[in-house]
């Protein structure tokens, strides 16, 4: 890992998906132990996955990964701790009405 | 941040938005509101798996192990079903305006299930201490179960989830966790008052019930309760999340930044918030009261909410929001001007609000509560 530089891999990897009435999750896991690092990115590759109503699918497929460089890497530690808002269920949306 | 608005979507509507709904779109507004097709698009995040690893029950090992013990028998097992309660929903005659900031609700809520789904199975899956990972199995289980029971209702109105955010390049944040206690306590609090205070109101208001989900809230809001309980009790088995100074403000900043948001958000929601009988400001006001009392579980303070300032500052930080979407709209130069303005303001009265002083309290030997709303 460069300071500057970015660098890329691939991993297998298996995407889940529960779309049914008592479950809905969706998840992507690494089959080759591929640890990500804050600010990388994840591509999984091929077509767009999901579940018909009241099933649950699981795909084996090829993720890139791309290695944050060591400034992105400390950005991101800084930062990330921001969007912690996500989790509420209150989250912003950019719909404003008032 | 993660709900984006049916005019940015327009166009990037794919067949899987729209599967095995079609037949009840009829309207064009329907079928706007369809093509949100980005609808879950949670955050992917990574955090100190090693500190988490490192985390020591022990001193708080008896309430550990009867929360747990709860949360394993899963008593809500067979709530998250239909049933007869479940009323037909005309959502063919409900006014626009009202199905679109409901539908806007459900949404959002779907997210941070899901959000908070993706979050704790991902600290499950990489986390070795077996207290660590069980707890979190058990909160992605529920989490997983609500975004699920929500899904149906949006299913109901047309709206199919899309997880197309499954192949598209998503960049992995980074959470202290620390941040995750403090932020995942209080969004798990603070989601029970919420449902809880809508509950209790509908039980003496049937006739503003629109929509038979409110009647599931008592016993959903119990699991967000139990999800709190067990961040209390985290957070308390290192006495310096909550006792340093540095993180002492960092509390009042999750706290203030919260609550804002909150309010700010609520506020958007008039139209849902007059169907359900509900004054949006007494509401704040009231699920405020209930997440503080609840809080001191844990936080050595609470916010004053009844400081002459603290009302002042939220609406100064709701005109400032206003402000901002307006830029947005507008577009351009100006637009660019009016949202920094709007931005500048917003952290001036978040910075009203973080000035107030806070109210202190002794905190109880043991955390645990019981919902008692």
């Amino acid at each position: 890992m460069g300071l500057f530089t970015r660098s890329k891999e691939t991993a297998p990897c298996t995407v889940s998906i529960s779309h049914r009435f008592e479950e809905l999750s969706a998840h992507v896991r690494f089959d080759n132990g591929a640890v990500i690092h804050p600010g990388d990115s994840v591509l999984v590759q091929g077509a767009e996955i999901m579940a018909p109503f009241g099933e649950i699918v699981e795909e084996s497929r090829t993720a890139v990964i791309t290695r944050a460089s060591g400034l992105e890497r400390a950005w991101t530690r800084l930062t990330g701790d921001l969007e912690f808002i996500e989790l509420c269920e209150f989250s912003f949306s950019e719909e404003v009405t008032v | 941040m993660n709900i984006q608005t049916p005019k940015d979507l327009n166009g990037h509507a794919s067949p899987t938005a729209l599967h095995g709904t079609n037949e009840a779109m009829t309207s064009e507004k329907a079928t706007d509101v369809a093509m949100q097709d980005t609808l879950l698009t949670p955050r992917f995040y990574t955090t100190d798996f090693n500190e988490l690893d490192a985390i020591n029950v022990e001193n708080v090992r008896h309430d550990w192990d009867t929360l747990i013990g709860q949360m394993e028998a899963d008593p809500n097992k067979g709530h998250f079903k239909k049933n007869a309660d479940w009323d037909t929903v005309d959502w063919d005659g409900m006014e626009p305006a009202l199905r679109a900031e409901f539908i806007d609700f459900l949404i959002s809520s779907c997210t941070a299930e899901f959000s908070g789904c993706v979050l704790y199975k991902e600290m499950k899956r990489r986390g070795s201490n077996p207290d660590i990972t069980q707890l979190f199995q058990l909160m992605a289980r529920d989490e997983a179960r609500h975004a699920g029971f929500i899904n149906d209702a949006l299913r109901e109105a047309g709206i199919a989830v899309n997880l197309g955010f499954l192949t598209q390049q998503k960049k992995y944040t980074y959470f202290r966790p620390k941040f995750i206690y403090y932020a995942t306590y209080l969004s798990e609090k603070i989601g029970y008052a919420r449902y809880i205070t809508i509950f209790r109101h509908l039980e003496k208001h049937p006739e503003h019930r629109f929509h038979p989900i409110f009647k599931w809230f008592e016993e959903w809001c119990n699991d967000e309760f139990s999800h709190g309980e067990a961040f209390a009790l985290l957070m308390k088995t290192d006495p310096k999340l909550t006792e340093s100074r540095q993180n002492r403000l960092w509390i009042k900043f999750f706290l203030t930044a919260v609550y804002g948001t909150m309010w700010v958000r609520d506020h958007q929601r008039p139209v849902f918030h007059e169907a359900l009988g509900v004054d949006v400001t007494w509401y704040g006001m009231e699920v405020f009261r209930k997440t503080s009392e609840i809080s001191k579980q844990i936080y050595p303070f609470t916010l004053d909410i009844d400081h002459p300032r603290f009302r002042k500052g939220l609406d100064k930080l709701q005109d400032a929001n206003v402000q901002i979407a307006a830029g947005k709209r507008q577009r351009g130069v100006a637009g660019k001007i009016k949202q920094f303005i709007g931005t500048a303001r917003a952290a001036a009265a978040f910075a009203v609000l973080y000035s107030i002083p806070v109210v202190h309290h002794e905190r109880p030997a043991s955390t645990m509560m019981e919902p008692a709303y």
